[in-house]
């Protein structure tokens, strides 16, 4: 297959995973309250930290959707921080971007996977809180959901690894300073 | 070119981490605040009230009590709106069941072609789950004009020790 057509298929699944983390996030951050529910009810967390994953995690599906999105828009390289005289420490660019949004989406998937695993080993029977479109219960279909997400973000971070030398996004034109 | 290193990739992330945590506690501090003191149940059983109220407005509850003189005075008819396992496995004595997956269909089911005056005691699993009210709703949408919902749902019935069927 040639470059540009893998390059097109991983931009797709890119901004795809970006979306439906963002879409997630967003669901969860305006039923806040019900989400705590959901994690309440896999009874893993002392209820003193269900409020705070309840607050944060939206959110970090949020931020990290949001930036992968963003990185598989950006050009190679956008050296934003150069003017502060910090390149080295904040220098970003595209790939560092996808690579680093797509750590945290695997780390997250690689939890819900764990959670729902432990989950189905008490034989709890509830809802999973993690549907993206219908209500469904904790089961071997969340994780199968789950694990094909984790497999197409390990192969994008894994393709993105490859390609580490600045394949440019594909849309925003953000210049080198 | 800016070299894409571990330690950047990291630096990244833990930043957005950050962020995550930042707008997170910004946007929820009352919800974090409360938990951590301790009432978090007492919290979201209100929210859940005030959802219900506007989500369901318009269909009549039942609690524990008042499901159980129901069944005892055999008025009504109880309609079990869990998935069909857990029906079969436990149910309230003399309940049918009524799955999420069916009410798509629910024209054409056996229940719809009841008389509509009959009074229909709807519940599901526990307190927290809405789909008794779900189907409650969409059973008076349908005409049944003396249908309730029993709130506390099967795990409120099984822990009293009301008497249960299996289907197995």
């Amino acid at each position: 297959m040639s470059a540009s057509v893998m390059r097109l298929i991983s931009s797709v699944v890119g901004l795809s995973l970006g979306g439906l983390f963002v879409y997630a996030g967003i669901q969860k951050h305006l039923a806040p309250y019900e989400f705590a529910e959901a994690i309440l009810a896999y009874q893993l967390l002392p209820s003193g930290l269900v409020g705070l994953t309840a607050a944060v995690f939206p959110w970090l599906e949020l931020t990290t959707g949001a930036l992968l999105i963003i990185g598989f828009l950006m050009k190679a390289e956008a050296r934003f921080a150069s003017g502060f005289g910090l390149p080295g420490l904040i220098a970003w660019n595209g790939v560092l971007t996808r690579r680093s949004s797509l750590l945290l989406i695997m780390l997250q998937l690689g939890l819900f996977i764990l959670v729902l695993l432990i989950t189905m080993a008490r034989g709890l029977k509830i809802d999973c809180g993690c549907g993206l479109f219908t209500d469904r219960q904790v089961g071997p279909g969340a994780i199968l959901e789950d694990a094909l997400l984790l497999g197409a973000a390990g192969w994008l971070y894994w393709r993105e690894g490859k390609a580490e030398s600045g394949e440019e996004g594909l849309l925003i034109p953000v210049q080198s300073k | 070119m800016i070299r894409v290193t571990w330690r950047r990739e990291l630096t990244l992330a833990v930043g957005l981490l950050g962020l995550a945590v930042i707008l997170g506690l910004s946007f929820h501090w009352s919800l974090v605040q409360t938990a951590f003191r301790g009432n978090l149940t007492a919290l979201l059983d209100q929210k859940r009230q005030e959802r219900r109220e506007v989500q369901f407005q318009g269909v009549k509850t039942l609690d524990l009590a008042q499901a159980y003189q129901t069944w005892q005075e055999q008025r009504a008819l109880f309609v079990d709106a869990r998935k069909a396992e857990e029906y079969q496995e436990l149910h309230v004595q003399g309940a049918v069941n009524v799955p999420p997956e069916t009410w798509a269909e629910l024209s054409s089911s056996e229940l719809i072609k009841m008389d509509r005056a009959r009074e229909l005691v709807v519940y599901c699993s526990q307190e927290s789950c809405d789909d008794a009210l779900k189907l409650a709703k969409k059973l008076r949408e349908a005409g049944f004009s003396r249908v309730m919902a029993f709130v506390g749902g099967f795990r409120a019935w099984d822990e009293a020790g009301y008497p249960a069927d299996t289907s197995r």
